[in-house]
């Protein structure tokens, strides 16, 4: 996924600055400057193309993207803006460092011995001194003043058990076909009942989820912070993993920043088919109608397209078939369900402001339907929705459709 | 940028600062202003201050501060313009208005919206259908485009055959001089001959003679039905005779697009039904009304044209409509596979002047060996010519040049107008001469002064230099 210098040059050039990304950049249409869009991001690059002096607007311009992919979605002339954004944070990188946050949160992400699932176990204990639960929703908020961290920002739960802990004393049936189950960190460590709901509706279909705990993070995020080294070294992990696995020919996620993150990955096993469970679902229509048998949830249920699953991986159908099978006409769509959340992995933590702007036409948009339940294909969509949620005052829930699914399903 | 004008651009950024500005607001880094010196053109210069008011008291300020220097002014609405109408040709100062994106007002009863100039024409549409409204002006950027923008360049679009272009929308506005002070032309009557019309003054005025803050737009109701079909014809006047046959048998269509032989080539392939080789043109073409009537229009069309046309295709539903329209939509890109470049210009003709026109296009194309590719709004004569060319090799590019110059020529032969839509900016601005007498344009330079005395506004647009 990284491009070499003269690769960028042509991406660069292939801009005409007609302006029609900015029809659809969230960060634009907060701020209305144009510097923060993709035309004028791709310009500014292409004037400081090379330079080790990095002007404290292109550092801005370059920090200000959520990778949502929006602006490439509406790009007539194709260019790969968001690989070029990624290319400009390594140059950055390179130049001046990672911030010291990232790097130590990078640091957990690779290491064996203070690894992250070590962290949140730690932190499972400790939580509650500085959080305490929502009344209404899922998460936490801070007890007390912090620094940085606001009355209404939401964090998650933090599990004593992880996915992989859960799943040790698991009894597989050896009968049934096989397949790969990509959870991501999210699913692994924060909301394992994810994991076990997709394994669940798995094995209802007839097949083995198999989750090996050799799994690294998939890189998005060690992509996006323009983290060349530790993408590289998560990637050639979860490849020779594949690799050790290439019997198996199909990977499953449930998480939609990791299908995208995945499919992106250069060598890939031959016949290896990364696949987010939406459309793995969608491709065995048939047996999940008979499972579901004209069964509803009788909530009202809208959803909200993940842009790593709509822009990044063209995927928007699949989702919309499995909420109407598993919700009818209670099954309604919110408006511009296809704009950005405003998380964008840790955009939400370091630009909060802005995120909550933007946060704040999602959540006003799922008010309007008066839906009882939000969907999205993505825990960070999901988290950040929570917190829309919170900061609304609004009272409907998160969910992943596919736990919605499994609910249907256990209550059979 | 010099050292004078960067003590400059400190001393106004400071001044601004005290006067209540966001930081957010004034834009001074060089870099940062690279972003607020290009449009759609691709011309780029380097603006001196760039400023991003969020009120009509923010724009008095800039300009009473901007006054007290002499300094010049450059407005800009999303930079998406395809003249050069945004651009800043001299030291100055942008005042882009993209913040001053309020619906003021959507009045249902009177059918008329009130907004602020930075509100995109596509989010307008959207809010309005919301109502049962409709607001018609369609111009291709109207998903990122501004309001303010469409009016100063009176922006038009497909749907001019029925509805007009922009100015024929607004019925009023308010603006500040460019001395600060207030004026407001138009109201909401639909009968109104109190004085000279300002407000059709300034529309299409391209931000030289005053910055527009707030705009009163007509709205229409929602029509019931769209239906759009596609038609094949084996040659430029068979299509022409047809779109003259539909508008006297009174099938009003709102929109009739066409495309020429060169552009049916380059996005055949890319089509999901087939066009015929014999094809040389296609018209593109919308009827909307209530049920009936654009029940009968559609059936009188399909009558009219089944034995002359080569394909008649009807779109049955939403789908096939976007079908049809891949054919218009796909058509920019497309085009780029011709050559590297283009140089693209939007003349208009009096309709009966389009076979014309285009057959002396081809010539020309031949002459000069290059090829020009036509498509366009053939319900209104409003036609985009691409010269294509590979501008790196310097024999084609003075050849695209001199291409310019002939299409100018031929269209003001005919008694067309050097732009439909785009305006003339500073890109066709050395063409003006030729298409009006020096004393009409002594007269549009003698209302250019009552404005704005010391050419500040926008100066180095429309007018030759």
């Amino acid at each position: 996924m990284t491009m070499t210098q003269s690769e960028i040059y042509q991406e660069l050039k292939k801009c005409v600055k007609c302006g029609a990304c900015m029809a659809v950049c969230p960060i634009y249409r907060q701020t209305g400057r144009e510097e923060m869009v993709a035309r004028g991001k791709l310009n500014l690059i292409e004037i400081i193309h090379n330079n080790r002096e990095l002007p404290e607007a292109w550092i801005e311009a370059v920090d200000h993207c959520l990778l949502c992919c929006s602006c490439e979605e509406n790009c007539s002339k194709e260019v790969k803006i968001t690989e070029v954004i990624a290319a400009a944070r390594i140059h950055q990188t390179e130049i001046k460092g990672l911030n010291k946050v990232k790097k130590g949160a990078f640091a957990l992400l690779k290491n064996r011995i203070f690894s992250i699932a070590k962290f949140v176990k730690l932190g499972s204990l400790v939580q509650w001194i500085l959080w305490r639960r929502l009344p209404r929703h899922s998460g936490l908020v801070r007890r007390l003043p912090l620094p940085g961290i606001d009355e209404n920002m939401v964090v998650p739960i933090l599990p004593r058990r992880n996915l992989d802990d859960i799943l040790k004393k698991r009894k597989i049936n050896p009968q049934l076909p096989s397949l790969l189950f990509f959870p991501g960190c999210a699913t692994r460590y924060l909301h394992p009942q994810m994991g076990l709901d997709l394994i669940f509706v798995l094995e209802q279909l007839g097949f083995n989820a198999i989750v090996p705990t050799e799994f690294n993070c998939c890189g998005m995020v060690t992509w996006g912070a323009g983290d060349a080294a530790t993408n590289t070294q998560l990637k050639e992990g979860n490849l020779k993993v594949f690799n050790d696995n290439a019997q198996v020919k199909t990977v499953v996620t449930g998480c939609a920043s990791c299908g995208h993150a995945l499919k992106e990955y250069d060598n890939l096993p031959q016949e290896c088919e990364i696949l987010d469970i939406s459309e793995f679902l969608f491709r065995h229509k048939e047996k999940l109608e008979q499972l579901v048998a004209g069964r509803n949830l009788t909530r009202k249920i809208t959803y909200h397209d993940p842009c790593h699953l709509r822009k990044g991986q063209g995927i928007t159908k699949e989702p919309r078939w499995l909420l109407k099978l598993i919700a009818g006409e209670n099954f309604i769509e919110m408006r511009h369900p296809e704009r950005c959340c405003g998380a964008g992995g840790t955009f939400g933590l370091t630009h909060k402001e802005l995120s909550r702007k933007i946060l704040k036409e999602k959540t006003d948009a799922a008010d309007a339907t008066g839906a009882e339940i939000v969907t999205s294909g993505c825990p960070g969509c999901l988290l950040q929705l929570t917190e829309g949620a919170v900061v609304a005052d609004s009272s409907w829930q998160t969910e992943h459709p596919l736990s919605l699914l499994a609910e249907l399903l256990r209550n059979s | 940028m010099t050292e004078l004008t960067e003590i400059l651009q400190r001393q106004l950024a400071l001044k601004l600062l005290k006067n209540g500005f966001h930081p957010e607001q004034v834009v001074t880094s060089a870099a940062a202003l690279s972003c607020y010196g290009y449009d759609a053109t691709r011309q780029q210069t380097e603006p001196m201050l760039a400023l991003l008011p969020e009120n009509e008291e923010q724009v008095k300020t800039i300009l009473k501060i901007a006054g007290e220097k002499s300094l010049k002014i450059f407005p800009r609405g999303a930079g998406s313009g395809m003249s050069g109408g945004s651009i800043p040709t001299d030291d100055g100062i942008i005042i882009s208005l993209t913040r001053m994106k309020q619906i003021l007002e959507i009045d249902e009863e009177n059918m008329i919206a009130t907004v602020e100039p930075g509100v995109i024409t596509g989010e307008l549409q959207e809010e309005v259908s919301r109502c049962g409204l409709f607001y018609p002006p369609d111009p291709a950027s109207l998903a990122f485009s501004t309001i303010g923008g469409n009016v100063t360049e009176n922006a038009g679009g497909p749907r001019a055959v029925k509805y007009g272009v922009t100015g024929n929308f607004v019925m009023g506005l308010e603006a500040y001089l460019v001395n600060g002070e207030k004026i407001k032309c138009g109201n909401k009557c639909i009968k109104s001959v109190s004085g000279y019309d300002l407000t059709s003054l300034l529309v299409g005025s391209e931000g030289t003679l005053a910055i527009i803050t707030k705009i009163l737009l007509k709205l229409l109701p929602a029509p019931e039905t769209v239906k759009t079909s596609l038609l094949a014809f084996a040659s430029m006047s068979a299509a022409a005779r047809a779109v003259n046959a539909m508008l006297k048998h009174q099938i009003n269509p709102s929109t009739i697009e066409f495309l020429d032989h060169h552009s049916i080539n380059a996005v055949r392939s890319a089509l999901p039904f087939t066009l015929p080789e014999a094809a040389d043109t296609v018209l593109l073409v919308e009827i909307d009304g209530p049920d009936a009537l654009v029940k009968a229009q559609s059936e009188k069309l399909s009558r009219l044209f089944q034995d002359e046309a080569l394909v008649l295709i009807e779109a049955k539903d939403e789908n096939e409509r976007e079908q049809l329209w891949l054919a218009r939509r796909k058509l920019s890109p497309a085009i780029a596979n011709i050559a590297p470049h283009k140089i693209n210009e939007d003349i208009a003709v009096p309709l009966a002047a389009i076979p014309e026109v285009i057959s002396r296009l081809e010539k020309l194309s031949q002459e000069i060996d290059l090829p020009i590719v036509c498509f366009g709004h053939a319900g209104d004569g409003n036609i985009h010519v691409n010269v294509m060319l590979d501008k790196n090799d310097p024999a084609q590019a003075i050849r695209g040049h001199k291409a310019i110059d002939e299409i100018f020529a031929i269209t003001l032969e005919l008694g067309g107008t050097l732009s439909g839509e785009h305006g003339i900016g500073n890109t066709k601005s050395a063409y003006f001469s030729k298409e009006w007498t020096p004393a009409t344009i002594a007269t549009m330079k003698a209302i250019k002064k009552a404005f704005d005395p010391g050419n500040r506004l926008n100066p180095g647009k429309i007018f030759p230099a």
